[in-house]
């Protein structure tokens, strides 16, 4: 019996198209899983079933009555209840707090019930009793948690809506084995309570131990539900890669560009906050592609390479020297130059004229202490040149621009004296499509004057196309290295959905 | 239409207009108000307090909360050290500015550390290191004389130097050109306002924001000590607490000069005006016969004002 239908709804966000054909029917007493590659919808469909985000068209059928939902609240009322894979925890309120936040027990219509609260608490919190460590009880305060324990505290905060919906956003990321199958023990119990859970996992094994039917999302769209007994990993891989790949043809181009045999940067049993035990080695005139899932280590190992912050343990070595990396300011003097997709928190300098982004990099390489800005000037023209950037002055404020061309300035700081290394992380995030093209041929340009090239990319497509190698990341570790005809999108998959 | 708004929003200009109307009101009140020697007079009080603001400027710029509260504490204690040094003879000039640049940036030192290392705030930082320098006074007070300026120092501050003005005035002028300097056309300058503007970015960018940051408060504390230096040759000999005057007027004409407390956009010629400005309103004060918490109450509340037109949220919009 379908207990929550969703059909043809979409959403955009500006002229992004997020959403463009989301279609589920979510069965009573089920466990669905939810699967799709980066950016594909799946988050914005959970979102809309949740009411954090309002679909543009479609419609949303429960217990076969159309409804509306508006918000939390209402999502709330009707009977969903939602773990965020972005933890929504009060670190400084206790576990009983967070567990009955969405529902506190009051008493005389007004104050917070203490015993109440700690009883329900308790209920839940003895469900994981076994597996969950001694330090998460219902007193212990939120913050002082290990991440597994949070993680665990969202589960529990989720449990405790009592929702017959119950939908389930990466919920075992943090957690250890134990935890998953008491975990999914508890979400057997659930479902023959007649429960419905919506399950999005990017643990292969995982989904194929809990999930009754999985759906598959691609661009946006919904590709198909499958029941789990008749079908296989391989055959949702397939699903997720689309029909024109399924044969595991090579890139249609490949880089024709070879690199050199000249070893820039070897990286040794590297490891750091969220990712360990990394090795690899780039080649001048290489562009080295890190692909997999979202947050599986692949920007964290990019700060950690340019110093912000450093690796915890491993070694870095570049043109033969060990590479000191404390602090960005000393990554930058020996050559490593990084950009990042977030360039209004890392990037621009905002309210400052366009030269002033600009030259920052050539000033402290080069130890300047004036700002000449005729001289300035003829360092920056050429380097907004080679990136086709467009603006009206290199005194105009660089937030009078267009996000792409805002972008271009801050990679174009990194022109003027050319670095060994560059260490892009996601960088075109956000940006349109022709400042896409300028960047990728400006890159591959670089990379043949003979630069080193780290690219991190959260859209699958521009690491396939533009990386000669490929490390694809799961939980923090390279699973799995791709190059020439390996490079394609099922061999992606396959390595960022294994178990990791 | 949307130019004239452009210019009418303009601080310099806004206190530009202020000022000549708070001459004309003072001359209604007061016949003689806004004559030339008064006019001096007053000059040489906004020199004085427009040294002060130039490192509280700094200071503010710097972003990240940045403020300065221990600039009177530093002014008082400067003017003491000062006028103990010279001991009222022109030889002991030179080791008395040492002495007071020393004395500054070694505060300012104090305050940059706490502010970076300890990660103390700098409202919280500062505001404790005005209650050590208000303590110290107290104890050097008891223990030594104030000293007295040596009537070289006075002569520079109060006689006619070059063009009819002092050379306090010109000192001024030389600190203006030299803040315009700094702001505009050095690679530090650029940094002051990057970490101002966007902190992180400019980490990423590879600027040592602690070691900016320790060097603003230092160099706030060195300007204030110049000033304290130069109204112990004002007032010919010094008092304590003669520096706490100062604390709230050079917060307020650095934000009446169009730097926003959120720091990272802005300058100092709008700061030299909001100084004018405020001496020339604490002057029409005095002479309207408020007293000196009246006047407090008066800055106190421009200060609200203030706040209220510029705003403290987002004062970055690119």
């Amino acid at each position: 019996m379908t207990k929550l239908k969703l059909s043809g709804v979409s959403k955009a966000y500006g002229a992004t198209l997020a959403l463009r054909r989301g279609d589920l029917a979510l069965d009573t007493g089920e466990v669905h899983v939810l699967i799709g590659a980066n950016g594909s919808g799946k988050s914005t469909l959970c979102k809309i079933m949740a009411g954090s985000v309002r679909p543009d068209a479609g419609e949303v059928l429960l217990d076969g009555q159309a409804v509306t939902v508006s918000g939390p609240r209402a999502a709330q009322a009707l009977g969903i209840g939602i773990f965020y894979q972005e933890l929504s925890l009060a670190d400084h309120r206790s576990v009983a707090e967070n567990i009955c936040l969405p529902d506190l027990p009051k008493k005389n219509g007004f104050f917070v019930d203490r015993e109440a609260l700690l009883e329900k608490a308790g209920r839940y919190i003895a469900l994981f009793e076994r597996v969950a460590g001694d330090s998460l009880h219902a007193t212990a305060t939120v913050g002082d948690l290990r991440a597994d324990q949070r993680q665990l505290v969202e589960i529990m905060k989720a449990l405790a809506t009592e929702a017959p919906i119950l939908i389930f956003d990466e919920p075992t990321s943090a957690l250890d084995r134990a935890q998953v199958d008491r975990f999914f023990e508890i979400l057997r119990d659930l479902k023959s309570e007649g429960r419905s859970i919506v399950f999005i996992s990017h643990r292969m094994d995982e989904i194929f131990a809990i999930g009754d039917r999985v759906t598959v999302i691609r661009d946006g769209e919904t590709v198909g539900t499958e029941a789990i007994a008749d079908t296989s990993p391989e055959a949702v891989i397939r699903m997720m890669v689309g029909v024109q790949e399924t044969l595991a043809t090579p890139q249609a181009a490949p880089p024709s560009h070879e690199a050199s045999h000249e070893i820039a940067l070897t990286v040794e049993k590297l490891t750091g906050l969220g990712f360990r035990d990394v090795d690899f080695e780039v080649r001048r005139g290489e562009i080295l592609g890190l692909g997999g899932l979202h947050g599986q280590g692949q920007s964290a190992l990019l700060k950690a390479l340019f110093g912000a912050p450093p690796a915890r343990a491993g070694q870095v070595v570049l043109n033969g020297q060990p590479l000191r990396t404390e602090s960005p300011r000393a990554a930058i003097a020996q050559g490593i130059a990084y950009v990042s997709g977030d360039r209004g928190r890392d990037g621009v300098i905002s309210g400052r004229p366009i030269l002033e982004n600009v030259t920052p990099i050539h000033a402290l390489r080069n130890r300047l202490v004036l700002a000449r800005p005729g001289p300035l000037s003829e360092k920056a023209l050429p380097a907004l040149k080679a990136l086709n950037t467009k603006f009206a002055g290199l005194s105009h404020s660089i937030g009078s621009l267009s996000g792409g061309n805002q972008q271009k300035i801050v990679i174009a700081r990194w022109l003027i004296d050319k670095p060994d290394i560059l260490l892009l992380d996601d960088p075109t995030k956000g940006i349109d499509l022709s400042a896409k093209a300028d960047l990728f041929a400006l890159i591959r340009r670089l990379a043949e004057e003979g630069l080193a090239i780290l690219l991190y990319s959260s859209e699958d497509a521009e690491l396939l196309n533009n990386a000669d190698r490929i490390l694809v990341f799961n939980g923090g570790a390279v699973s799995r290295e791709l190059s020439g005809a390996d490079r394609t999108r099922y061999n992606l998959y396959q390595a960022a959905y294994e178990a990791a | 239409m949307n130019r004239v708004l452009e210019i009418a929003k303009n601080p310099l200009l806004i206190a530009l207009v202020l000022i000549a109307a708070l001459l004309f009101l003072g001359n209604t009140l007061s016949p003689g108000f806004a004559s030339g020697g008064q006019i001096l007079r007053l000059l040489i009080v906004a020199a004085l307090l427009g040294i002060v603001a130039a490192g509280q400027n700094l200071v503010i710029l710097g972003g990240r909360e940045g403020i300065d509260l221990s600039v009177g504490g530093v002014v008082s204690l400067s003017a003491i050290v000062a006028g103990n040094v010279m001991n009222g003879m022109d030889g002991g000039i030179p080791l008395a500015i040492l002495a007071c640049v020393a004395t500054g940036a070694l505060f300012g030192l104090f305050n940059g550390l706490g502010v970076t290392l300890l990660r103390i705030p700098p409202l919280v930082m500062t505001l404790g290191m005005l209650g050590v320098l208000q303590g110290l006074l107290v104890v050097i007070r008891q223990g030594i004389p104030s000293g007295r300026a040596a009537p070289a120092l006075s002569e520079f501050v109060t006689r006619p130097f070059l063009l009819g003005l002092p050379g306090i005035i010109w000192l001024w002028i030389g600190v203006g050109l030299l803040m315009a300097f700094i702001l505009h056309r050095t690679v530090f300058g650029q940094r002051i306002y990057a970490i101002g503007s966007n902190e992180q970015a400019a980490f990423m960018a590879g600027v040592p924001v602690r070691r900016m940051r320790v060097a603003l408060f230092m160099l706030s504390g060195v300007f204030a000590a110049i000033a304290g230096l130069c109204l112990l040759g004002y007032s010919g000999s010094s008092f304590a607490n003669v520096g706490e005057q100062y604390m709230l007027p050079s917060i307020i004409a650095v934000v009446f000069g169009g730097t926003p407390l959120p720091g990272g956009k802005g300058g100092y010629t709008g700061t030299m005006a909001g100084a004018v400005l405020l001496v020339v309103l604490q002057s029409i004060l005095t002479t309207i016969n408020i007293d000196e918490s009246g006047r407090q109450m008066v800055f106190g509340a421009t200060l609200l004002v203030l706040m209220l037109f510029y705003g403290r949220g987002r004062g970055l919009r690119a």
